[in-house]
């Protein structure tokens, strides 16, 4: 297995929140997507997935709903709200000015 | 906001422990599945998915712990531990919460009456720039005082010299008068005895006072001598006496005379004298209506109402005094020019020793608050005191309970507890003790604060000058202290498991007692011990002095004796008339049946008045240097001194000879007769009078034993009883009868028989003499009952204190005790093991403190009576008190290890 990089908290939300931006994910598919995305550098331990998601739900950014999962079993879809719309233009936003700024200076030194 | 909302609605809501489980299995299931399709046989497909998947019970203990209402439902499951851990001791709970409960209540409810007396401002606007006026100097002529004056500062003036102050001065912004007075209020036809304050016509705008309804007084209700015949209603008595009716512009009868109600004042005020409770506020230029025996308002010689000024902004009061002297300086000059004695030692005493003293009055002039400080101060001590017991054993108690829990603890860190959870149970353990404490507190202490107040106000039915309201602040204080405290102590274990040695610690119950902390709660119990004999001491003084003082024989017997007072001038007899009808008053209850006899006096014995005035004797020059001799003056209707059984010692009582019309007499006492002949022989047939006064002049025709009459604890005066029919001026009086059966018996004949002369005359404040007594014993009373209570209460907490660490220390040593068993020794001699401690303990505790309850005892000297502070008995008493207590909390312990069985003990751990 490749060597893996753990992730920050705020960083493992913003991915959660980017993962289920286009169309709504059930926690494993979310887990796998960041995993296959990120050719498997970026690992998402799984038990701290779904306290992350929790999380993210009480504080309104993602909301749950039980639907039917590929196998057609029953299981729970995350989506943005609003609010987590905002929130994930908002982080994003962060991460781009805070990367560029570490890589200009990466770039300089 | 938007995560506020989500945030609230999870909180009601939550997610189910359900979902989670669901949410997680599934996930589980479909890893494997994929791991199937990888290839993996079905275990390795579920052991790869458990791996990847990390531990499952944290996932869902995480998924919990992300809940907005967590850490609600954390204190909460905290609280149930901390409850079911009380309430496996409910013993030691039970103590705590009543102590913690009785320290709050018995704290806020003396604190509570305290500041309201010593500490609160008067209800009126910018209490803080009022002045209080007294002066130095001499006097010539009456006074009138409700008592609170010390050398140097009288604080009677007279209307004249008000008027001049108030008009010239340039340092007050309003200078207020005040007096009070008993009158007869007529509402409806119903006639009753009530409160009368005269007041100047600015007193209401100058303490900013305002109406609840109508109008107050103004500059023009104090125009001239009795021409502003106008009341205004005190709150309380509309409401409570005339059921908040519509007065304005109605009338009120006072003293007979109809006078406008104008308004009431706003709820709350009473009087800018604290302690005074007027029903009714009647311009001071009314005070011949109010007091007809008196002529005040025109004679600058009579002293009778107490001046308050409000000063300018910005004018410090020595600035004022200064000011004020030079004008209070020329004022008497003036004078003393229309003095009758014009001599250089009068002028030096009257104009150049006079001073006039301007003082902070926020909180109000009040002889009331003078006499009520010195017992509120002492009970204060003892409720310290207990309060200080109470902390001590609170705190000593949940020590044990912590000792005793060392085992508890360590079980539960080795299970895996971090010091963090241990913490805070206990600080919820300490928290509810606090919280359960403080709950029953604050429901005793409006009980208590109420049987206080209705205590101390004994059975006269007056208003109380304190109101029964808790002080919120002082509660609220109290209460965090004491959950400040009960917090602490239940934490101070910690330090214990802090940095815990597990297998030291389970293997504990070996070792005899954890050294450090045993000496502190001995340290503990031996102040408990020490608390309780300086209150048990306190107790046995006051409750001695009391009884002393139930026992002073004032020289009559005060049994079967009813007294009640009757004015008629109350119910508007003018003067002339006012004698005659109480002839017909005495006439008429000495011929009811049951009635051993009957008698009057102008000068109510044993209820702390006083007429008193110097005197002249024929025959007697006095010494030129000597200080004035004020002797007592009552004026006493022909058979009072028979019924109060006043021994006669030489000559003869007032008989039916004596009348109105007939040679002015009088009867002196042995006092009187010692200061100015010798012999009671030699005063009879000899003249005496007021000096200036040829209307007062009898002859002595009889010399009486001394009798108590101010109160039973003050010494005995010199007496100079006169005829009340042969007086001057016609005055109300109060009556003495004596009755063969219960003298209350009495009360409804001797109505009835007043209400035949004239229905209009009020019979007041009807109590027996015994009853009196009493009243005028109250201090003492409510200080001897409060220490004994304390006192037990002491006695009681010291035991339950020395108990809890007896019971522990004996536990700790049931290993030694089953050895020294073992090696023979007999059970009485390991009851005496225990015992001898307990009693050392006690013995080195009150070595300690006998000498600090003689330095106590010093510090309250002036509420005893008849007790030396180092009475030997009171501390005998209290030691063996003290012992009993300790012995009986010894010995269940010394039982308990004495029945130890040694092979058991020996085999324990």
């Amino acid at each position: 297995m490749p060597t893996s990089i753990d992730l920050l908290q705020g960083t493992l939300d913003m991915l959660i929140l980017k993962a289920i931006a286009n169309e709504p994910q059930h926690g494993l598919a979310i887990a796998q997507r960041i995993q296959q995305v990120s050719n498997n550098v970026l690992q998402v331990g799984q038990g701290s997935l779904y306290p992350a998601l929790h999380r993210l739900e009480y504080k309104g950014w993602i909301k749950a709903q039980w639907g039917t999962s590929e196998n057609n079993r029953k299981a729970r879809f995350y989506s943005l709200t609003a609010a987590g719309r905002k929130h994930l233009a908002a982080e994003l936003d962060n991460w781009e000015r805070l990367a560029g700024a570490v890589n200009l200076v990466l770039a300089e030194i | 906001m938007w995560e506020w909302l989500a945030k609230a609605r999870f909180f009601f809501s939550g997610k189910r422990r359900v979902e989670v489980d669901e949410e997680i299995a599934f996930h589980l299931e479909r890893q494997v599945e994929v791991n199937l399709a990888a290839g993996m046989s079905p275990e390795e497909a579920r052991r790869r998915a458990a791996i990847v998947f990390g531990g499952r019970e944290r996932a869902r203990e995480q998924c919990r712990e992300q809940r907005p209402s967590w850490s609600v439902e954390l204190l909460l499951r905290d609280m149930r531990f901390a409850v079911r851990g009380l309430f496996r001791n409910p013993g030691l709970t039970t103590v705590a919460i009543l102590t913690l409960a009785l320290a709050i209540g018995a704290n806020s409810t003396i604190f509570s009456l305290m500041s309201q007396a010593l500490l609160r401002a008067l209800p009126v606007r910018d209490p803080q720039q009022l002045v209080v006026l007294s002066y130095a100097g001499s006097h010539e002529g009456h006074t009138h005082s409700e008592g609170g004056n010390t050398p140097g500062h009288r604080h009677e003036f007279s209307y004249l010299m008000y008027r001049d102050v108030r008009d010239r001065n340039t340092v007050f912004s309003g200078l207020i008068a005040s007096a009070q007075s008993a009158v007869g209020a007529t509402w409806n036809n119903h006639a009753e005895a009530v409160t009368a304050e005269m007041v100047t016509g600015n007193y209401f705008s100058v303490l900013g006072v305002r109406p609840a309804v109508g109008r107050l007084f103004d500059g023009g209700d104090e125009t001239a001598e009795g021409a502003n015949p106008v009341v205004v209603l005190n709150f309380d008595y509309w409401k409570s006496h005339l059921a908040e009716a519509p007065v304005e512009g109605r009338t009120l009868l006072i003293n007979g005379q109809p006078f406008t109600i104008v308004g009431v004042s706003a709820p709350g005020f009473h009087s800018v004298e604290w302690g005074r409770t007027p029903n009714v506020y009647v311009p001071i230029t009314m005070q011949r209506v109010v007091e007809p025996e008196w002529k005040y308002l025109s004679d600058r010689n009579s002293y009778w109402i107490n001046l308050v000024g409000r000063l300018r902004g910005g004018v410090k009061p020595e600035q004022a005094s200064a000011s004020l002297n030079v004008l209070f300086h020329g004022l008497r000059e003036q004078e003393f020019t229309k003095l009758h004695d014009q001599s250089a030692k009068a002028r030096k005493e009257y104009v150049d020793a006079s001073h006039l003293n301007v003082e902070a009055g926020a909180r109000g002039f009040s002889p009331l608050r003078d006499d009520v400080r010195m017992p509120l101060l002492i009970i204060m001590g003892m409720v310290v005191l207990v309060i200080a017991m109470a902390v001590v054993n609170v705190a000593s108690l949940l020590l044990v309970r912590a000792a005793n829990r060392v085992r508890e603890f360590s079980v539960r860190y080795a299970m895996g507890a971090t010091a963090p959870q241990i913490l805070r149970q206990l600080l919820c353990e300490g928290m509810l003790l606090g919280l359960a404490g403080a709950a029953l507190g604050i429901a005793i202490a409006p009980e208590a604060l109420r049987l206080l107040i209705q205590w101390m106000q004994g059975s006269t039915g007056d208003p109380s000058a304190f109101t029964a309201t808790l002080d919120w602040r002082v509660f609220a204080f109290t209460a965090v202290a004491m959950l400040a405290g009960s917090i602490l102590f239940s934490l101070a274990p910690a330090a214990q498991f802090w940095n815990p040695r597990l297998a030291d610690a389970l293997k504990q119950q070996l070792s005899t007692g954890v050294g450090g902390s045993l000496r502190f709660r001995r340290t503990c119990v031996a102040l408990q011990i020490g608390f309780s004999l300086l209150l048990m001491v306190g107790a046995g003084m006051f409750v001695r002095t009391i009884e002393n003082l139930r026992h002073v024989n004032p020289g009559f017997a005060t049994d079967h004796l009813l007294a009640f007072g009757l004015a008629p001038e109350l119910a508007g007899y003018p003067g002339p008339a006012v004698v005659p009808v109480e002839l017909r008053a005495l006439e008429a209850i000495k011929n009811l049946p049951g009635i051993r006899g009957v008698g009057a006096t102008n000068d109510a014995d044993l209820t702390d008045e006083g007429r008193e005035g110097d005197v002249y004797v024929t025959g007697f020059q006095e010494k030129p240097a000597a200080d004035e001799f004020d002797v007592e003056l009552p004026w006493v209707s022909n058979d009072y001194l028979q019924t109060l059984g006043v021994p006669l010692v030489a000559g003869r009582y007032f008989n039916r000879s004596d009348t109105s019309t007939s040679q002015r007499v009088a009867v002196v006492n042995e006092s009187f007769v010692r200061h100015y002949f010798g012999s009671p022989q030699a005063a009879l047939g000899r003249h005496t009078g007021r000096p200036d006064r040829p209307a007062t002049d009898a002859v002595i025709v009889g010399v009486t034993a001394d009798v108590k009459h101010t109160s039973v604890q003050d010494p005995v005066l010199p007496m100079c009883y006169t005829l009340f029919e042969q007086a001057p001026r016609p005055s109300g009086l109060t009556f003495y009868v004596r009755t063969w059966q219960k003298p209350e018996e009495a009360t409804n004949a001797i109505r009835a028989a007043i209400a035949n002369i004239d229905s209009k005359l009020i019979v007041s404040k009807v109590t027996t003499m015994s009853g009196e007594i009493d009243e005028n014993l109250l201090a003492q009373r409510t200080i001897a009952l409060l220490a004994m209570v304390f006192g037990a209460l002491a006695a009681l907490l010291a035991g339950i204190g020395l108990y809890g660490i007896l019971a522990y220390s004996t536990a700790q040593r049931t290993r030694e005790i089953g050895i020294r068993m073992a090696l023979g020794a007999q059970r009485g001699s390991v009851v005496g093991l225990i015992l001898r401690e307990t009693l050392l303990l006690a013995g080195c505790a009150v070595a300690a403190t006998v000498p600090l309850a003689i330095l106590g005892a010093r510090a309250v000297r002036s509420q005893l009576y008849g007790v030396s502070i180092a009475d030997p008995m009171i501390y005998a008493a209290g030691i063996a008190g003290i012992c009993v207590v300790a012995v009986l909390a010894g010995f269940v312990p010394a039982r308990r290890a004495a029945s130890v069985d040694p092979a058991r003990a020996l085999r324990t751990d």
